[in-house]
C-alpha cells in the first residue's frame, strides 16, 4: 500500500479564481437531448437533400465529443493540479458525454440502423476526422505528470477542438435552423455550443493562468507551436469542410466561419488573432447568440429554463420599501 | 438562401460589436420579400367581381356571407381598404401575415388575398349584411382595432376553424363528468382552442371511493389523460392543442401538482406539455406570513359535509371552520414558506405554475352574487364565472352548468391615441365581438354553448403600450407611463360599458341575471363616484391624444344608463398576451414592455429578426427591456390598468438567473399585496458567460 497523503477539495475556500463561476454556470444550463422534440423533424427530413451531408456533419461531431470526453477533459482533469478546476474539468467531461449521446439520439429519431452502422463506419475511415482526433489526442495522451508545459499544450489543444473545430459541423444545423429546417436538431446544436463556448472561455482562463508563469523565451517558443498547429488543423479543417460540404455548395461560407471561429479560439488562449476579418453568413451568426432565441412556449423547449437559486422567505419578504 | 431572409438578419450584423442596428436592411428585406416571395405567387384577377366570384365557387369563401350584400358594395369596401395604402412596416409583419393568415390556395402554392383582401372579408363576415358596420370595421381594422387570430384567420373561409379559441371549463367529481369533459377537450382542441379545466374539485391520491380508503388516484393521472387528449387532438395536424389544468392551493394534491412540471420529474408523473396554474386565496399569503403550517383539505369531504364544492366556497372565509370541523380530514399539514418556495423553485426551472389570486378576482367580481370565479383560461386573462354541470349515467339526461368561451380582439394603443373618434373605435369593436359571440356555436360542448347564449361574454384588449410610449419619450414603468395607462384603460372601461348599455337597449336584452350583478345594484360605479380629478400634466395629455379623459360627470350620467337599460355583455375587457397579432401589426405585445429591442424570433417557419416598432438607433435607451424594468415599477402599471379591467390581464414577471426564489416570492407577495389577478408565466433570462466573467474579474 502507497502512503500518499489526499487532500478533499475544500469549496469553502476560492483556491482557484472563477473555478466556482464556471462551475455554476455550467450546471445552471443542464439539459438533456430527450427535452428536445426532434422527433418534429422528421417531416422534412425525409424529403431533405441532402441527408448525406447532414449525417455525416453530426457522425463527425460525434467523434469529437467522444475525444474530448474519453481523453481531453479526463486527463486534463487528471493532471491539473488544482482541485476545484479538477472538479471542474470532471463536470465539463460529463456534458461532453451528454453531447456524444445527443447525436445519437438525434440518429435514432431520423435514420434508419443501417444508416447508422455506416455513419459509424464512415468515421472510422474518413482520413480527416482521423487527422484531427490524431493530432488532437496526441497531445491530450502526451501530458505528463508536473510538466506544465504539456498541460498548458492539452488545454491549449481542448480550446482548439471546442472553439474552432467544432464549428465546421455546427455550421450546418444552424444554417438549416436558421432558416426554418430541421429547427429541433438545430435547437440540440445551439444547446451544446452554449456549453461549448463556456468550455472554451474557461480552458482557456486556465490555460492563460499555466502560461503567464512561463519566463518569455518559452512563451515565445509555446506561441510558435501553437500558431503551427492551429495551421495545420486549419488545412485539415479546410480539406474535410471540401469533403463533407461539396454537394451542397457552401463550402466558401463554412470556411468563414471557421476562420472566424479560429480567432475566437485563440483570444480565448489570449493570442492575437490570426485571420483577417471576414462576413460570416448572418442567419449562422444570429443562431449563436448566447442569450437564447425568444422563447416559444407553445413550440418547443426552449434554452432559456435553469436551475434554481433556493432562498428562504423570512419575515423581510413581507416587507416593501415603497 | 433566400435574400431576404439574409437581409433581415444583416440588422444585428454589426450589433454586437458597434452597437449600431442595420434598420434599412429590414426595410430591404421587407422590399425583397415582396417582390421575390410574394409578388409571384399572387394570383391575379381582372377586378374585384372575378376575385370574389372565383374565390367563392371554388369554395374557399363561404357563398352566404356574401350574398347578403350588393356587390357595388363589395366593390366600394375594397376601395376604401385599398385606400389607406397600407404598408407592412417589418420583415416580420409582412412574412407573418402571408405565412400564416392570408388565403392561399390548396396546394399552398398561390397566394389568394393580400392584407386588405383579409380586413374586408373579416368585415364582411362579422358585420352580417349590416353594410354601416361593415363600413366601420374596415375603418377599425385598418387603423387601430384588430381582433383575435381565430377571428382574423378564419373569417369567411369555407374551410375554416372556430372563430373563438379560448375556453374554460369544470369538472366535477365523478367518473361520469371527467369522461365528459375529456371528451370536450378533444372537441375544443380539434376546434383549435385553447382549454383551461379546473381540477380542484376532484377528490386527492389515497381518498376513498365507495367509502373505501386508500383507493383514489389524485389529479395527477386526470392530468396526464388531458395532456395526452390536448396531443392527440390538434387542428388537422397543424398546431398542438393545448391546454391548462388548475389546483387551489389548499388540495391534497398541491405538492405532485407543483412538481409535475420540474424538467427532472419522473416520467410517469411528468407534465410535458399541459401547462398548470395554481388558485391562491389570500388566506395563504397570510398564513405565509405569520409563518405558519397549512392544513391541505379533500374536495370530498367538503361536499360531503356542506353540500359545495372545494371551488366554490371561499377558503379564506371559510378556512378555520374546516379546521374546527371534526368530519374534515386534515390531509396534510405543510410550512406556508417552504410551500411556496417550492412553488418559486418550480417557476424558476420550468415557467410553471400560473398564479390566480382567488380573492382579488373574487372581490371585485361584478357578478360575484351570480357565482364564483373559479379559475382562468390558458393565458390568465379569463375570469368568468362558471356552474359546474352534474354529468348523469347515460339513461338520465345531464344538467348543464355554465363554462366559458371567450372571444378576444386588441385595440392598437398607439394607433388608437390618433383616431378622431375613440367612441367609435370601441364601439365598432364592441360590436364585432359581440357577433363572433352570436354566430359561435359549439353544439357538442353544451355547458360552453349555453353560456355563450346566455352571458355574451366578450374581452377587449390592447396591445403596444411599449411602442406609444416610446414614441412620446416616455419610459416603461414611469409615473407618466402609470398615469397614461391608468387614464386610457379608463376611457375603455367607459366606452366598452357603454357600447353595451347602448346595444343591450337596442336588443331590449341584457345578459343573464343583469339584475342581481353589481352593475344593476350601481356598486360597480361606486370607484368612480368620488374620483378626485386631478390636473394632468401636458406630457400626460400629449401623450393621450385623442383619448378622452373621462370625468365623474360620464361616470354618474352613464351609471344611471346602465341601471336602466343594463347592459348585453356579463364581461367586456381582458387583456391577453397578444403574440401573432401584434406581429402583424407591428405593434409590442400587450401591454407588456418588450424582452428584446431586437427579437430574434424562432417560429416554426424561420428564425427572424424584429426590431421593434418605432425602434431608431437614437431612441434605443427608451426601448428599456423588460428584464431591465424594476419589477415593482411593472407590477403598480399592471395594477394600474386592472383597477379598470373587469376580468383580468395576462402579466408575464421577467427575472434573471442571479436571482433567488425569495426575491421572486417577493414580487408575487407584492403583486398580491396590489390587487392584481394573476401572473402568468415567470420568463428568465440567462446571463451569458461574458456577463459573469466580466463583473467578476
Amino acid at each position: 500500500m502507497s502512503s500518499l497523503t489526499y487532500e478533499a477539495v475544500n469549496w469553502n475556500k476560492p483556491t482557484s479564481e472563477l473555478a466556482q463561476v464556471f462551475w455554476d454556470q455550467q450546471w445552471k444550463q443542464i439539459w438533456f437531448p430527450e427535452e428536445i422534440a426532434v422527433s418534429k423533424d422528421v417531416k422534412q427530413w425525409q424529403s431533405f437533400e441532402h441527408q448525406d451531408t447532414y449525417k455525416k456533419v453530426f457522425a463527425g461531431l460525434t467523434l469529437l465529443d467522444t475525444v474530448q470526453t474519453n481523453i481531453g477533459m479526463n486527463h486534463i482533469a487528471a493532471y491539473a493540479t488544482d482541485l476545484q478546476e479538477k472538479a471542474v474539468f470532471t463536470v465539463f467531461a460529463a456534458f461532453e458525454a451528454i453531447h456524444a449521446k445527443s447525436y445519437s439520439y438525434i440518429f435514432t429519431t431520423l435514420c434508419t440502423n443501417t444508416e447508422i452502422d455506416e455513419l459509424f463506419a464512415w468515421v472510422k475511415k474518413n482520413e480527416y476526422l482521423q487527422y484531427k482526433a490524431n493530432k488532437i489526442g496526441d497531445i491530450y495522451n502526451n501530458i505528463e505528470e508536473g510538466n506544465s508545459e504539456s498541460l498548458w499544450k492539452a488545454m491549449f489543444a481542448s480550446v482548439m477542438l471546442e472553439s474552432f473545430l467544432f464549428y465546421s459541423g455546427f455550421f450546418y444545423p444552424l444554417y438549416l435552423g436558421g432558416q426554418g429546417f430541421l429547427r429541433n436538431s438545430a435547437e440540440v446544436i445551439s444547446l451544446i455550443l452554449r456549453d461549448e463556448s463556456i468550455h472554451g472561455v474557461a480552458v482557456g482562463f486556465f490555460a492563460q493562468n499555466i502560461f503567464k508563469q512561463f519566463p518569455k523565451e518559452k512563451q515565445d517558443e509555446l506561441k510558435v507551436w501553437g500558431y503551427e498547429l492551429l495551421l495545420d488543423l486549419y488545412q485539415n479543417e479546410m480539406q474535410y469542410t471540401d469533403d463533407v460540404y461539396a454537394e451542397t455548395g457552401l463550402s466558401p461560407e463554412v470556411k468563414a466561419y471557421i476562420r472566424y471561429n479560429a480567432n475566437k479560439a485563440l483570444m480565448n488562449v489570449g493570442f492575437e488573432a490570426m485571420f483577417p476579418e471576414e462576413e460570416v453568413n448572418p442567419i449562422v451568426m444570429n443562431g449563436i447568440r448566447n442569450e437564447g432565441s425568444t422563447y416559444d412556449f407553445f413550440s418547443q423547449k426552449g434554452s432559456t429554463y435553469a436551475k434554481a437559486k433556493v432562498a428562504p422567505i423570512t419575515d423581510e419578504t413581507f416587507h416593501f420599501n415603497r | 438562401m433566400k435574400t431576404y431572409l439574409k437581409l433581415n438578419n444583416d440588422v444585428l450584423n454589426r450589433y454586437s460589436t458597434t452597437g449600431q442596428l442595420e434598420l434599412e436592411k429590414d426595410r430591404e428585406a421587407t422590399r425583397r420579400y415582396f417582390l421575390e416571395y410574394v409578388n409571384v405567387r399572387l394570383r391575379y384577377f381582372i377586378d374585384i367581381e372575378e376575385k370574389i366570384r372565383y374565390l367563392v365557387d371554388e369554395g374557399y369563401y363561404e357563398k352566404e356571407f356574401i350574398d347578403m350584400y350588393d356587390m357595388e358594395f363589395i366593390k366600394g369596401l375594397y376601395k376604401k381598404a385599398y385606400d389607406y395604402h397600407f404598408r407592412f412596416p417589418s420583415f416580420m409583419s409582412a412574412s407573418k401575415f402571408y405565412d400564416s393568415y392570408a388565403m392561399k390556395s390548396r396546394d399552398g402554392k398561390e397566394i389568394l388575398e393580400k392584407y386588405e383582401d383579409r380586413i374586408v372579408i373579416i368585415a364582411l363576415y362579422l358585420a352580417q349584411g349590416d353594410t354601416e358596420l361593415a363600413e366601420r370595421a374596415v375603418e377599425a381594422m385598418m387603423v387601430a382595432y384588430q381582433p383575435a387570430t381565430p377571428t382574423a384567420l378564419n373569417s369567411g373561409k369555407k374551410a375554416r376553424g372556430e372563430l373563438v379559441s379560448c375556453f374554460k371549463l369544470s369538472m366535477d367529481d365523478s367518473m361520469n363528468s371527467i369522461a365528459e369533459n375529456i371528451g370536450y377537450c378533444l372537441e375544443l382542441s380539434r376546434l383549435g382552442g385553447g382549454v383551461g379545466v379546473n381540477l380542484t374539485d376532484l377528490r386527492p391520491l389515497g381518498d376513498p371511493i365507495k367509502g373505501i380508503m386508500n383507493r383514489a388516484s389524485g389529479v395527477i393521472p386526470v392530468a396526464k389523460l388531458l395532456e395526452n387528449s390536448f396531443s392527440y387532438s390538434n387542428q388537422l395536424g397543424q398546431r398542438n392543442g393545448s391546454g391548462v389544468a388548475y389546483l387551489n392551493i389548499f388540495h391534497g394534491d398541491i405538492e405532485n401538482f407543483i412538481s409535475s412540471k420540474k424538467p427532472n420529474a419522473d416520467d410517469k408523473i411528468r407534465l410535458a406539455t399541459l401547462s398548470t396554474g395554481v388558485i391562491i386565496p389570500s388566506i395563504f399569503f397570510e398564513l405565509m406570513k405569520r409563518d405558519k403550517d397549512i392544513v391541505l383539505f379533500s374536495p370530498y369531504d367538503i361536499f360531503k359535509e356542506y353540500g359545495k364544492r372545494l371551488s366554490e366556497i371561499s377558503m379564506t372565509e371559510m378556512y378555520y371552520e374546516l379546521l374546527d370541523n371534526p368530519n374534515i380530514r386534515k390531509i396534510k399539514r405543510l410550512n406556508a414558506r417552504k410551500l411556496y418556495t417550492e412553488i418559486k423553485k418550480a417557476q424558476f426551472e420550468s415557467g410553471y405554475p400560473f398564479e390566480i389570486f382567488d380573492d382579488n378576482v373574487n372581490e371585485v367580481h361584478p357578478l360575484k352574487s351570480i357565482g364564483r370565479v373559479k379559475m382562468s383560461n390558458l393565458c390568465t386573462e379569463i375570469f368568468q364565472v362558471q356552474h359546474t354541470s352534474v354529468i348523469t349515467d347515460q339513461d338520465e339526461p345531464n344538467q348543464y352548468g355554465l363554462d366559458v368561451s371567450c372571444n378576444l380582439g386588441s385595440i392598437d394603443i398607439h394607433a388608437a391615441s390618433q383616431v378622431m373618434d375613440f367612441e367609435r373605435l370601441i364601439d365598432t369593436a364592441m360590436r364585432l365581438l359581440t357577433n363572433v359571440s352570436l354566430m359561435t356555436d359549439i353544439k357538442n360542448v353544451p355547458p360552453v354553448a349555453k353560456a355563450n347564449q346566455f352571458m355574451h361574454s366578450v374581452g377587449l384588449g390592447a396591445m403596444n403600450l411599449h411602442g406609444h410610449l416610446v414614441t412620446q419619450g416616455i419610459m416603461y414603468g414611469s409615473k407618466d407611463s402609470i398615469d397614461f395607462i391608468d387614464c386610457f384603460m379608463e376611457a375603455m372601461n367607459y366606452y366598452s360599458l357603454k357600447s353595451s348599455m347602448e346595444i343591450a337597449k337596442e336588443r331590449g336584452e341584457t345578459f343573464y341575471r343583469f339584475e342581481d350583478s353589481d352593475y344593476a345594484s350601481g356598486i360597480y360605479f361606486d370607484q368612480y363616484m368620488d374620483k378626485e380629478e386631478n390636473e394632468l400634466s401636458p406630457r400626460l395629455l400629449k401623450t393621450l391624444g385623442n383619448i378622452p379623459i373621462i370625468t365623474q360627470k360620464m361616470w354618474k350620467i352613464l351609471k344611471q344608463d346602465v341601471m336602466q337599460y343594463g347592459l348585453y355583455h356579463s364581461y367586456r375587457l381582458a387583456i391577453p398576451p397578444t403574440g401573432s397579432i401584434s406581429y402583424i401589426r407591428s405593434c409590442t405585445a400587450s401591454i407588456a414592455p418588450c424582452t428584446e429591442r431586437v427579437e430574434v424570433r424562432d417560429y416554426a417557419d424561420s428564425r427572424t429578426i424584429y426590431p421593434m416598432p418605432h425602434l431608431t438607433n437614437e431612441n434605443t435607451h427608451l426601448y428599456v427591456e423588460a428584464y431591465d424594468v424594476n419589477p415593482y415599477d411593472l407590477i403598480d402599471l399592471y395594477a394600474a390598468a386592472q383597477k379598470h379591467v373587469d376580468q383580468g390581464i395576462s402579466m408575464t414577471l421577467y427575472v434573471t438567473d442571479n436571482w433567488t426564489t425569495e426575491r421572486l416570492a417577493k414580487i408575487y407577495i407584492y403583486a398580491w399585496m396590489k390587487g392584481i389577478k394573476s401572473v402568468y408565466y415567470v420568463r428568465q433570462r440567462l446571463q451569458t458567460l461574458e456577463e459573469c466573467v466580466a463583473c467578476q474579474v
